[in-house]
Protein backbone atom coordinates (compact mmCIF):
# COMPACT_ATOMS: atom_id res chain seq x y z
CA UNK A 1 0.00 0.00 0.00
CA UNK A 2 1.12 3.22 -0.56
CA UNK A 3 0.23 6.51 1.26
CA UNK A 4 -2.85 7.60 -0.17
CA UNK A 5 -4.14 4.61 0.18
CA UNK A 6 -3.69 5.05 3.91
CA UNK A 7 -4.52 8.22 3.46
CA UNK A 8 -8.26 6.66 1.68
CA UNK A 9 -8.29 4.25 4.81
CA UNK A 10 -8.79 7.24 7.59
CA UNK A 11 -11.25 9.61 5.02
CA UNK A 12 -13.46 6.40 4.75
CA UNK A 13 -13.33 5.45 8.45
CA UNK A 14 -13.64 8.72 9.57
CA UNK A 15 -16.55 9.06 6.77
CA UNK A 16 -14.97 11.99 5.00
CA UNK A 17 -14.88 10.67 1.40
CA UNK A 18 -17.80 12.17 -1.42
CA UNK A 19 -20.49 9.30 -2.11
CA UNK A 20 -18.48 8.84 -5.47
CA UNK A 21 -15.17 8.03 -3.28
CA UNK A 22 -17.03 5.47 -1.35
CA UNK A 23 -18.31 3.93 -4.11
CA UNK A 24 -15.23 3.26 -5.79
CA UNK A 25 -13.42 2.70 -2.32
CA UNK A 26 -16.11 -0.20 -2.03
CA UNK A 27 -15.67 -1.37 -5.23
CA UNK A 28 -12.08 -1.94 -4.85
CA UNK A 29 -12.27 -3.47 -1.55
CA UNK A 30 -14.20 -6.40 -3.21
CA UNK A 31 -11.72 -6.71 -6.13
CA UNK A 32 -8.37 -6.21 -4.31
CA UNK A 33 -7.72 -8.47 -1.42
CA UNK A 34 -4.39 -6.99 -0.50
CA UNK A 35 -6.03 -3.47 -0.39
CA UNK A 36 -9.16 -5.43 1.89
CA UNK A 37 -6.81 -7.33 3.51
CA UNK A 38 -4.64 -3.72 4.68
CA UNK A 39 -7.88 -2.43 5.42
CA UNK A 40 -8.82 -4.75 7.81
CA UNK A 41 -5.86 -4.45 10.05
CA UNK A 42 -6.21 -0.34 9.96
CA UNK A 43 -8.95 -0.40 10.50
CA UNK A 44 -8.23 -2.62 13.69
CA UNK A 45 -5.32 -0.53 14.43
CA UNK A 46 -7.24 2.14 14.66
CA UNK A 47 -10.43 0.81 17.16
CA UNK A 48 -7.45 -0.41 19.14
CA UNK A 49 -5.24 2.95 19.28
CA UNK A 50 -8.73 4.15 20.41
CA UNK A 51 -9.38 2.07 22.88
CA UNK A 52 -5.82 2.44 24.38
CA UNK A 53 -5.80 5.93 24.81
CA UNK A 54 -9.68 6.85 25.68
CA UNK A 55 -9.95 4.08 28.09
CA UNK A 56 -6.27 4.65 29.73
CA UNK A 57 -7.02 6.00 32.94
CA UNK A 58 -10.29 3.48 33.52
CA UNK A 59 -8.38 0.45 32.20
CA UNK A 60 -5.76 1.59 34.69
CA UNK A 61 -8.40 1.85 37.63
CA UNK A 62 -10.08 -1.88 36.38
CA UNK A 63 -6.40 -3.45 37.29
CA UNK A 64 -5.57 -1.76 39.98
CA UNK A 65 -9.13 -2.90 41.52
CA UNK A 66 -8.36 -6.28 40.65
CA UNK A 67 -5.22 -6.74 41.48
CA UNK A 68 -6.58 -5.69 45.59
CA UNK A 69 -9.37 -7.64 45.06
CA UNK A 70 -7.11 -10.36 44.45
CA UNK A 71 -4.33 -10.36 46.78
CA UNK A 72 -7.15 -10.12 49.97
CA UNK A 73 -9.04 -12.82 47.96
CA UNK A 74 -5.93 -14.95 47.78
CA UNK A 75 -4.36 -13.83 51.15
CA UNK A 76 -7.67 -15.38 52.64
CA UNK A 77 -7.69 -18.62 50.65
CA UNK A 78 -4.14 -19.17 52.15
CA UNK A 79 -5.11 -18.90 55.51
CA UNK A 80 -7.97 -20.55 55.35
CA UNK A 81 -5.50 -22.92 54.13
CA UNK A 82 -3.03 -22.86 56.95
CA UNK A 83 -6.05 -23.14 59.78
CA UNK A 84 -7.67 -26.43 58.48
CA UNK A 85 -7.11 -29.70 60.43
CA UNK A 86 -4.95 -31.93 59.44
CA UNK A 87 -6.72 -35.32 58.41
CA UNK A 88 -4.73 -38.62 57.77
CA UNK A 89 -4.91 -38.58 54.23
CA UNK A 90 -3.73 -35.17 54.09
CA UNK A 91 -0.17 -36.26 55.54
CA UNK A 92 0.20 -38.20 52.02
CA UNK A 93 -0.66 -34.61 50.38
CA UNK A 94 1.54 -32.68 52.52
CA UNK A 95 4.68 -34.69 51.90
CA UNK A 96 4.27 -34.58 48.54
CA UNK A 97 3.67 -30.64 48.70
CA UNK A 98 7.17 -30.59 50.54
CA UNK A 99 8.75 -32.91 47.72
CA UNK A 100 7.60 -30.33 45.42
CA UNK A 101 8.58 -27.43 47.63
CA UNK A 102 11.94 -28.86 47.54
CA UNK A 103 12.42 -29.40 44.28
CA UNK A 104 11.56 -25.74 43.30
CA UNK A 105 14.04 -24.61 46.23
CA UNK A 106 16.70 -26.57 45.01
CA UNK A 107 15.80 -24.70 41.56
CA UNK A 108 15.65 -21.71 42.99
CA UNK A 109 18.79 -22.18 44.83
CA UNK A 110 20.79 -23.34 42.18
CA UNK A 111 22.19 -20.77 39.17
CA UNK A 112 20.04 -20.58 36.30
CA UNK A 113 20.99 -21.65 33.16
CA UNK A 114 20.71 -20.74 29.37
CA UNK A 115 18.77 -23.83 28.66
CA UNK A 116 16.12 -23.10 31.46
CA UNK A 117 15.29 -19.96 29.12
CA UNK A 118 16.34 -20.50 25.53
CA UNK A 119 12.89 -22.06 24.33
CA UNK A 120 13.21 -21.00 20.86
CA UNK A 121 9.92 -21.81 18.85
CA UNK A 122 9.81 -23.83 15.83
CA UNK A 123 10.51 -21.13 12.76
CA UNK A 124 8.67 -21.06 9.88
CA UNK A 125 10.05 -18.26 7.71
CA UNK A 126 8.90 -15.92 4.80
CA UNK A 127 9.65 -17.66 1.84
CA UNK A 128 11.23 -14.98 -0.97
CA UNK A 129 11.53 -15.92 -4.61
CA UNK A 130 15.10 -17.31 -5.69
CA UNK A 131 16.31 -18.34 -2.38
CA UNK A 132 13.25 -20.78 -1.54
CA UNK A 133 15.20 -23.91 -1.20
CA UNK A 134 17.86 -21.91 1.06
CA UNK A 135 15.62 -20.90 3.43
CA UNK A 136 14.08 -24.56 3.96
CA UNK A 137 17.17 -25.81 4.32
CA UNK A 138 18.14 -22.86 7.03
CA UNK A 139 14.67 -23.45 8.36
CA UNK A 140 14.85 -27.34 8.69
CA UNK A 141 18.41 -27.14 10.28
CA UNK A 142 17.74 -24.72 12.73
CA UNK A 143 14.24 -26.76 14.17
CA UNK A 144 16.62 -30.18 14.01
CA UNK A 145 18.77 -28.49 16.45
CA UNK A 146 21.56 -28.34 13.80
CA UNK A 147 23.09 -25.18 14.25
CA UNK A 148 26.11 -25.12 12.81
CA UNK A 149 24.05 -26.38 9.52
CA UNK A 150 21.88 -23.36 10.35
CA UNK A 151 24.44 -21.09 10.91
CA UNK A 152 25.79 -22.20 7.00
CA UNK A 153 22.68 -21.66 5.85
CA UNK A 154 21.72 -18.11 6.88
CA UNK A 155 25.25 -16.85 6.27
CA UNK A 156 24.74 -18.26 2.40
CA UNK A 157 21.42 -16.22 2.76
CA UNK A 158 22.96 -13.21 4.18
CA UNK A 159 25.32 -13.30 1.82
CA UNK A 160 22.66 -12.44 -0.87
CA UNK A 161 20.28 -10.17 1.25
CA UNK A 162 22.64 -9.07 4.15
CA UNK A 163 20.14 -6.67 5.53
CA UNK A 164 17.41 -8.97 6.18
CA UNK A 165 16.68 -9.01 9.81
CA UNK A 166 14.76 -12.43 9.97
CA UNK A 167 17.91 -14.35 8.59
CA UNK A 168 20.37 -11.90 11.40
CA UNK A 169 18.37 -12.85 14.08
CA UNK A 170 18.12 -16.54 13.90
CA UNK A 171 21.93 -16.64 12.53
CA UNK A 172 22.73 -15.43 16.05
CA UNK A 173 20.58 -17.74 18.00
CA UNK A 174 22.62 -20.29 15.93
CA UNK A 175 25.95 -19.23 16.73
CA UNK A 176 25.07 -18.84 20.52
CA UNK A 177 24.29 -22.60 20.71
CA UNK A 178 27.34 -23.05 19.00
CA UNK A 179 29.36 -20.97 21.65
CA UNK A 180 30.26 -18.48 18.87
CA UNK A 181 29.25 -15.89 21.26
CA UNK A 182 31.58 -12.64 18.96
CA UNK A 183 29.59 -13.78 15.86
CA UNK A 184 26.33 -14.09 17.48
CA UNK A 185 26.72 -10.64 19.72
CA UNK A 186 28.12 -8.70 16.76
CA UNK A 187 24.53 -9.89 15.26
CA UNK A 188 22.53 -8.90 17.83
CA UNK A 189 24.08 -5.58 18.25
CA UNK A 190 22.74 -4.59 15.19
CA UNK A 191 19.83 -5.86 15.74
CA UNK A 192 19.11 -4.05 19.18
CA UNK A 193 20.34 -0.73 17.70
CA UNK A 194 17.51 -1.23 14.51
CA UNK A 195 14.33 -1.05 14.57
CA UNK A 196 13.43 -4.02 13.19
CA UNK A 197 10.58 -6.45 15.23
CA UNK A 198 13.79 -8.08 16.64
CA UNK A 199 14.74 -4.83 18.09
CA UNK A 200 13.58 -6.37 21.81
CA UNK A 201 14.64 -10.06 20.59
CA UNK A 202 17.72 -9.15 20.62
CA UNK A 203 18.31 -7.52 23.45
CA UNK A 204 16.61 -10.68 24.95
CA UNK A 205 19.11 -13.43 23.44
CA UNK A 206 22.13 -10.80 24.22
CA UNK A 207 21.32 -11.10 28.21
CA UNK A 208 20.88 -15.10 27.22
CA UNK A 209 24.54 -15.33 25.59
CA UNK A 210 26.07 -13.33 28.57
CA UNK A 211 24.01 -16.12 30.90
CA UNK A 212 25.31 -19.27 28.92
CA UNK A 213 28.86 -17.34 29.52
CA UNK A 214 27.70 -17.18 33.24
CA UNK A 215 28.79 -13.18 32.66
CA UNK A 216 25.75 -12.98 35.74
CA UNK A 217 26.50 -8.97 35.86
CA UNK A 218 26.41 -8.11 32.17
CA UNK A 219 22.94 -9.73 31.83
CA UNK A 220 21.47 -8.48 34.83
CA UNK A 221 21.40 -5.04 33.05
CA UNK A 222 20.84 -6.37 29.70
CA UNK A 223 17.35 -8.10 31.28
CA UNK A 224 17.04 -4.35 32.81
CA UNK A 225 16.97 -2.65 29.62
CA UNK A 226 13.84 -4.91 28.33
CA UNK A 227 11.04 -2.75 28.45
CA UNK A 228 7.22 -3.97 29.73
CA UNK A 229 6.45 -3.67 26.24
CA UNK A 230 8.62 -6.61 25.41
CA UNK A 231 7.38 -10.00 24.18
CA UNK A 232 10.28 -11.46 26.46
CA UNK A 233 9.64 -9.02 29.11
CA UNK A 234 8.01 -11.91 31.86
CA UNK A 235 10.76 -13.96 31.10
CA UNK A 236 13.35 -11.36 31.41
CA UNK A 237 11.38 -10.42 35.01
CA UNK A 238 11.79 -14.05 36.21
CA UNK A 239 15.32 -14.42 35.27
CA UNK A 240 16.31 -11.30 37.21
CA UNK A 241 14.70 -12.37 40.09
CA UNK A 242 16.60 -15.93 39.82
CA UNK A 243 19.97 -13.97 39.52
CA UNK A 244 19.57 -11.77 42.36
CA UNK B 1 -23.19 -12.66 17.19
CA UNK B 2 -25.96 -11.10 17.21
CA UNK B 3 -28.59 -13.82 16.66
CA UNK B 4 -27.07 -15.56 19.46
CA UNK B 5 -28.99 -15.61 22.61
CA UNK B 6 -26.90 -13.48 25.21
CA UNK B 7 -26.61 -15.67 28.91
CA UNK B 8 -28.10 -14.02 31.87
CA UNK B 9 -23.99 -14.13 33.18
CA UNK B 10 -23.31 -11.53 30.98
CA UNK B 11 -23.94 -9.33 34.23
CA UNK B 12 -20.31 -10.29 35.10
CA UNK B 13 -18.69 -8.80 31.93
CA UNK B 14 -20.99 -5.58 32.99
CA UNK B 15 -19.83 -5.95 36.24
CA UNK B 16 -16.16 -5.93 34.81
CA UNK B 17 -16.89 -2.97 32.22
CA UNK B 18 -17.92 -1.61 35.35
CA UNK B 19 -14.97 -2.16 37.38
CA UNK B 20 -17.64 -3.00 40.02
CA UNK B 21 -15.86 -4.28 42.89
CA UNK B 22 -18.51 -6.53 44.46
CA UNK B 23 -19.15 -8.61 41.24
CA UNK B 24 -15.89 -8.99 40.68
CA UNK B 25 -15.58 -10.42 44.10
CA UNK B 26 -18.36 -12.58 43.39
CA UNK B 27 -16.35 -13.96 40.14
CA UNK B 28 -13.62 -14.77 42.21
CA UNK B 29 -15.82 -16.76 45.26
CA UNK B 30 -17.60 -18.75 42.44
CA UNK B 31 -15.89 -19.21 39.98
CA UNK B 32 -11.83 -19.14 41.03
CA UNK B 33 -11.49 -21.93 43.37
CA UNK B 34 -11.87 -24.81 40.42
CA UNK B 35 -9.27 -22.46 38.28
CA UNK B 36 -7.53 -22.90 41.26
CA UNK B 37 -7.75 -26.40 41.82
CA UNK B 38 -7.10 -27.39 38.08
CA UNK B 39 -3.88 -25.38 37.78
CA UNK B 40 -2.61 -27.06 41.54
CA UNK B 41 -3.31 -30.21 39.94
CA UNK B 42 -1.51 -29.42 36.44
CA UNK B 43 1.56 -29.07 37.94
CA UNK B 44 1.05 -25.34 39.24
CA UNK B 45 0.84 -23.56 42.38
CA UNK B 46 -1.94 -20.95 43.73
CA UNK B 47 0.49 -18.11 42.83
CA UNK B 48 0.51 -19.13 39.03
CA UNK B 49 -2.91 -19.56 39.60
CA UNK B 50 -3.37 -16.13 41.00
CA UNK B 51 -1.35 -14.63 37.75
CA UNK B 52 -3.64 -16.71 35.19
CA UNK B 53 -6.57 -15.83 36.90
CA UNK B 54 -5.80 -11.74 36.60
CA UNK B 55 -4.40 -11.87 33.00
CA UNK B 56 -7.57 -13.77 32.08
CA UNK B 57 -10.00 -11.13 33.81
CA UNK B 58 -8.10 -8.10 32.24
CA UNK B 59 -8.34 -9.92 28.95
CA UNK B 60 -11.86 -10.30 29.07
CA UNK B 61 -12.16 -6.75 30.27
CA UNK B 62 -10.15 -5.73 27.36
CA UNK B 63 -12.32 -7.58 24.54
CA UNK B 64 -15.67 -6.39 26.41
CA UNK B 65 -14.60 -2.51 26.07
CA UNK B 66 -13.01 -3.09 22.38
CA UNK B 67 -15.64 -5.62 20.63
CA UNK B 68 -18.26 -5.25 23.38
CA UNK B 69 -18.40 -8.75 24.46
CA UNK B 70 -21.60 -10.61 24.50
CA UNK B 71 -21.58 -13.80 26.33
CA UNK B 72 -23.27 -17.03 24.89
CA UNK B 73 -22.44 -19.24 27.24
CA UNK B 74 -22.36 -19.82 31.03
CA UNK B 75 -19.25 -17.38 32.63
CA UNK B 76 -17.93 -20.90 34.57
CA UNK B 77 -17.37 -22.28 31.36
CA UNK B 78 -15.76 -19.06 29.11
CA UNK B 79 -13.70 -18.52 32.45
CA UNK B 80 -12.39 -21.75 32.84
CA UNK B 81 -11.80 -22.82 29.24
CA UNK B 82 -9.75 -19.59 29.12
CA UNK B 83 -7.48 -19.99 32.56
CA UNK B 84 -6.95 -23.12 31.87
CA UNK B 85 -5.38 -22.79 28.24
CA UNK B 86 -3.33 -19.69 29.46
CA UNK B 87 -1.92 -21.90 32.00
CA UNK B 88 -1.39 -24.97 29.77
CA UNK B 89 0.52 -22.17 27.20
CA UNK B 90 2.56 -21.26 30.51
CA UNK B 91 3.40 -25.19 30.89
CA UNK B 92 4.46 -24.99 27.20
CA UNK B 93 6.32 -22.38 27.31
CA UNK B 94 8.19 -22.95 30.80
CA UNK B 95 9.30 -26.79 29.57
CA UNK B 96 9.05 -27.02 25.94
CA UNK B 97 6.94 -29.80 26.13
CA UNK B 98 4.09 -30.88 23.77
CA UNK B 99 1.05 -30.02 25.88
CA UNK B 100 -1.85 -30.94 24.50
CA UNK B 101 -4.95 -29.51 25.07
CA UNK B 102 -7.88 -32.12 25.90
CA UNK B 103 -11.47 -29.98 25.68
CA UNK B 104 -13.32 -33.02 24.79
CA UNK B 105 -15.07 -32.79 28.51
CA UNK B 106 -16.16 -29.23 27.66
CA UNK B 107 -17.88 -30.46 23.89
CA UNK B 108 -21.29 -29.74 25.86
CA UNK B 109 -20.31 -25.77 25.46
CA UNK B 110 -19.54 -25.19 22.04
CA UNK B 111 -19.95 -21.91 22.42
CA UNK B 112 -17.31 -21.41 25.26
CA UNK B 113 -14.83 -22.96 22.82
CA UNK B 114 -15.68 -20.50 20.05
CA UNK B 115 -16.01 -17.96 22.11
CA UNK B 116 -12.72 -18.73 23.67
CA UNK B 117 -11.09 -18.87 20.61
CA UNK B 118 -12.31 -15.06 19.51
CA UNK B 119 -10.77 -14.53 23.36
CA UNK B 120 -7.44 -15.86 22.44
CA UNK B 121 -7.35 -14.21 18.77
CA UNK B 122 -8.18 -11.08 20.31
CA UNK B 123 -5.85 -11.01 23.30
CA UNK B 124 -2.83 -12.22 20.33
CA UNK B 125 -3.58 -9.37 18.11
CA UNK B 126 -3.07 -6.78 21.24
CA UNK B 127 -0.02 -8.61 21.77
CA UNK B 128 1.34 -7.92 18.19
CA UNK B 129 -0.46 -4.21 18.12
CA UNK B 130 1.26 -3.16 21.43
CA UNK B 131 4.61 -4.72 20.21
CA UNK B 132 4.48 -3.12 16.76
CA UNK B 133 3.19 0.28 18.67
CA UNK B 134 6.67 0.61 20.52
CA UNK B 135 8.48 0.52 17.06
CA UNK B 136 7.40 3.36 15.70
CA UNK B 137 8.67 6.21 16.16
CA UNK B 138 8.26 8.79 18.86
CA UNK B 139 7.35 11.59 16.61
CA UNK B 140 3.90 8.86 15.20
CA UNK B 141 3.62 7.92 19.35
CA UNK B 142 3.04 10.84 20.26
CA UNK B 143 0.67 11.97 17.61
CA UNK B 144 -1.06 9.12 17.74
CA UNK B 145 -1.47 9.70 21.20
CA UNK B 146 -2.38 13.00 21.10
CA UNK B 147 -4.94 12.32 18.34
CA UNK B 148 -6.86 9.18 20.20
CA UNK B 149 -7.23 11.14 23.24
CA UNK B 150 -8.15 14.26 22.27
CA UNK B 151 -10.74 13.52 19.55
CA UNK B 152 -11.32 16.78 17.97
CA UNK B 153 -8.56 17.05 14.78
CA UNK B 154 -8.84 20.83 15.31
CA UNK B 155 -8.04 20.57 18.53
CA UNK B 156 -5.00 18.45 17.98
CA UNK B 157 -3.67 20.52 15.05
CA UNK B 158 -3.54 23.36 17.21
CA UNK B 159 -2.11 21.54 20.06
CA UNK B 160 0.90 20.09 17.86
CA UNK B 161 1.01 23.59 16.00
CA UNK B 162 0.67 22.24 12.75
CA UNK B 163 -2.40 22.77 10.41
CA UNK B 164 -5.37 20.39 10.62
CA UNK B 165 -4.73 18.88 7.12
CA UNK B 166 -1.35 18.16 7.91
CA UNK B 167 -2.58 16.10 11.18
CA UNK B 168 -4.92 14.26 9.24
CA UNK B 169 -2.53 13.43 6.87
CA UNK B 170 0.15 12.42 9.29
CA UNK B 171 -2.63 10.51 11.56
CA UNK B 172 -3.19 8.23 8.35
CA UNK B 173 0.43 7.82 7.64
CA UNK B 174 1.46 6.94 11.27
CA UNK B 175 -1.64 4.08 11.27
CA UNK B 176 0.15 3.39 8.08
CA UNK B 177 3.34 2.44 9.13
CA UNK B 178 1.64 0.47 12.04
CA UNK B 179 -0.57 -1.60 9.59
CA UNK B 180 3.06 -2.16 7.67
CA UNK B 181 5.10 -3.11 10.81
CA UNK B 182 1.86 -5.62 11.93
CA UNK B 183 1.59 -7.16 8.52
CA UNK B 184 5.14 -8.03 8.27
CA UNK B 185 5.22 -9.57 11.63
CA UNK B 186 5.97 -13.29 11.32
CA UNK B 187 2.92 -13.72 13.50
CA UNK B 188 0.03 -12.10 11.51
CA UNK B 189 -0.41 -14.93 9.44
CA UNK B 190 -1.11 -17.12 12.12
CA UNK B 191 -3.92 -13.96 13.57
CA UNK B 192 -5.75 -13.34 10.18
CA UNK B 193 -5.53 -16.64 8.75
Amino acid sequence: MNDQDYITFEAYISKTLSEEEIIGFEVRLEGDQDFKQAFITYKELHSFLGHKFENEAASKAFKDNLGTISKSYFKTENKSKNTARFAPWKYAIAASVIAILGFFLFNNFSDPNYSDFSNHEHISLTIRGGQAAAIKTAEIAFNAKDYSEADAAFKSLLDQDSTNTEYQYYRAISNIELDNFEEAEALLGKLQAGNSVYQYKAIWYLALSKLKQEDYRSCITLLNAIPEEAEDYKSAQKLLKKLD
Amino acid sequence: MAEKKVHEDQKYIEGLLQNNSFIIKAIYDKFVPKVINYIKLNSGNVDSAQDVIQETLITIYNQAKDKKLQLSCPFDAYFFLLCKRKWLNELKKSNSKEVTINESVLSKHDSALELADETELFEGKQLLFNQMFQQLGTACKDLLKTTFKIKSMEEVAKQLGVTYAYARKKKSLCIGKLTKLVQASPKYNRLYN
